[in-house]
């Protein structure tokens, strides 16, 4: 088995709050991070595929497939938006990392054949980062 | 869901040959656990963050392992037990089952990681 981890940097801004709470109970669960103006992260998306190699090429996807694919869903998405307006499952589910992680997983593992998506790991500053194995118990 | 909280602090310890040094440390703690679908995340980071600072930072943070804290009486303070203490004292703090991994880098060079 051998896996490719590939990374890509993406910057967007995010207000940790639920649309149904209160300003009052929304500083109280997500603090600083429910400033209703935003503010926003460097992320890096580390995106884990495994499989076989092809024959032929001596690759496990062809060069630059997974480049397209990260490009076209999910920077293209992204990057360099303000998550909670621009992103349609953001206008509902709260843009924390874990669900930003998910979001990714979910666009992206149906996109990889013949590889199989592993993890998808957002670093969301120095010292904050998940990591998302496809189901909620860790391998 | 994996969740991980990195941290800096900074200690000095007695090594085998009786001379004192320090390290600043890099520590890594990633916690397992489901999203809460109320509030989308798997831990509150503010607790995480003030947890790891009642029980890592208190303790160690600008300490000695060797002279300020009772754990290296009988063992030496190394980089691996320094580690297996860390992870016993967060598995303690931390909702049971909780912990899923710590890395301690002593420097940058070398990495110790303990799991359940």
């Amino acid at each position: 088995m051998i896996r490719v981890i590939q990374r890509y940097d993406f910057s967007a801004a995010h207000v940790l709050a639920r649309r149904d709470w209160d300003d009052e109970r929304n500083r109280t669960v997500y603090g600083k991070c429910a400033n209703p103006a935003g503010h926003g992260h460097n992320y890096c998306a580390e995106v884990t595929v495994e499989g076989e190699l092809d024959p032929r090429s001596g690759r496990l996807l062809p060069e630059g497939r997974l480049d397209e694919i990260v490009a076209r869903r999910v920077l293209g998405e992204l990057d360099g938006r303000f998550l909670n307006r621009d992103v349609s499952i953001f206008e509902t589910a709260v843009p924390t990392a874990e669900n930003i992680a998910r979001h990714i997983w979910d666009t992206l593992v149906g996109e990889v054949a013949p590889a199989r998506l592993v993890g998808v790991r957002l670093i969301e500053t120095r010292n904050n980062s998940v990591e998302y194995l496809g189901s909620e118990v860790p391998a | 869901m994996l969740l991980t909280r990195r941290m800096d602090f900074s200690a000095s310890y007695r090594d085998a040959s009786g001379a004192t040094t320090g390290h600043n440390y890099e520590l890594e703690v990633t916690i397992s656990g489901r999203i809460d679908p109320e509030t989308g995340m798997v831990v509150d980071l503010k607790e995480l963050k003030e947890l790891m600072e009642r029980e890592i930072e208190a303790r160690f943070d600008h300490r000695s392992l060797s002279e300020d804290t009772p754990y290296f009486r009988d063992r030496a303070p190394t980089p691996e037990t320094f580690a297996e203490l860390i992870f016993s004292l967060l598995d303690a703090a931390l909702p049971k089952g909780s912990l899923h991994r710590i890395r301690l880098s002593p420097t940058r060079e070398l990495t110790v990681e303990v799991t359940r």
